[in-house]
């Protein structure tokens, strides 16, 4: 019973981050800042619901392949997503993209006016 | 038992949240992270519905879904780099 | 385009080969041999584009354990800058302050670097957009959401946090 318990709460803590993750990302004002928020969602909603799913697949479960599988599913997202996430956003400053409120640092912008 | 059934409806329905951004979004960039996150957000889903009903058909269906996740978020991106204005 | 080298096939399909054992989990002679061909053919395709050099790197006693290390101090990072970005979150999205600063490294190596601007994308809050070269030491463009310093190094030692050091033990 303390085994269910533990469980929930790690799948509780992953979904108010995924929460988290999805209210920034629909309440952020420009697009570079709903890409931080989005992040939120894929490490620690991820790390939550896969590790709560371990356990359950470990020692309710028993099956070995279910448990390999689900660890292969969160390090396959969790070592991806930084690329993707790379990718995008030096893709959306190239193209032009810009908050609407103008940044106050923007060293990027600067050094990419020089070349 | 059905905690894990109601969590993975939760996270279902946070995925379709997500799709306001997907479909509102003012520029390419916004609707691509939006998809992004719904990807996780549905292979999260997949997992606790596989655990659930004890059927490993929905653990590779997530594995699938977050390969090409990766793949059109990475051609969208090299899209976007090479357009510059 | 350079060479395909035999210890970078050999690691690249000792890679492909787990990840189908762990995929699979079946121990049966068939499904053993129809795994090691398609292994084989994926790692003579990718093994130019995926580990090239120095293939047999980390298995080393010193590096592997530095690599598990780093795993607990990741995660701890990465949980405190998810808090922070979830109160950012539920605070109504008012309280950032987004900016780019550029922050120097001194990683020499490729690999090294990679997993340092990998790591600082995957905690929420900084999103490594670009890296350049000017000099002889190497620069990161960083998208930050709350520019607390316009300083590079002292930006760069809040961002980076105990992160360079361990990275910088790994690949020694």
């Amino acid at each position: 019973m303390a085994l269910r318990i533990v469980i929930d709460v790690l799948i509780a803590i992953g979904a108010i981050f995924a929460l988290a993750g999805t209210i920034g990302l629909l309440k952020m004002p420009d697009t570079f800042s709903r890409m931080q928020a989005s992040t939120c969602i894929s490490t620690m909603g991820v790390i939550g619901v896969a590790l709560g799913a371990l356990l359950y697949a470990i020692f309710i479960m028993n099956s070995a392949s279910t448990a390999i599988k689900i660890a292969v599913i969160a390090l396959l997202i969790i070592t991806v997503n930084p690329i993707g996430a790379h990718t995008i956003a030096k893709g959306a400053y190239r193209a032009g993209i810009r908050p609407e409120k103008r940044m106050e640092t923007d060293d990027y912008g600067r050094d990419l006016e020089d070349e | 038992m059905t905690d894990i059934l109601i969590f993975s409806v939760a996270f279902a329905c946070l995925a379709v949240i997500n799709l306001y951004r997907l479909i509102k979004g003012p520029t390419g960039a916004d609707r691509m992270v939006a998809g992004d996150a719904a990807d996780a957000l549905l292979c999260c889903a997949m997992i606790l519905f596989s655990i659930f009903s004890g059927r490993g058909v929905y653990l590779d269906i997530a594995i699938i879904s977050a390969l090409l996740g990766i793949i059109d978020t990475m051609l969208v991106g090299r899209y976007l780099q090479g357009r510059r204005r | 385009m350079q060479k395909t080298r035999f210890p970078a096939v050999l690691s690249t399909f000792v890679l492909c080969f787990a990840f189908w054992i762990l995929l699979t989990w079946s121990f049966e002679i068939q499904e053993l041999a129809a795994g090691a061909v398609v292994s084989l053919a994926a790692a003579l395709f990718a093994a130019r584009f995926f580990i090239h050099e120095k293939s047999f790197r980390l298995v080393h006693p010193r590096r592997f354990f530095s690599l598990l290390a780093y795993v607990f101090v990741f995660l701890g990072e990465l949980i405190k800058a998810n808090l922070d970005m979830a109160r950012r979150c539920f605070g109504g999205c008012r309280d950032i302050n987004p900016g780019i600063v550029k922050v120097p490294v001194d990683l020499p190596d490729g690999y090294a670097q990679a997993m340092l601007a990998n790591s600082i994308t995957l905690t929420p809050g900084t999103i490594t957009l670009d890296i350049a070269e000017e000099d002889g030491k190497s620069y990161y463009y960083i998208h930050w959401i709350d520019v607390s310093e316009t300083d590079r190094e002292k930006a760069g030692d809040a961002i980076k946090g105990r992160m360079e050091k361990w990275i910088g033990r790994i690949w020694k």
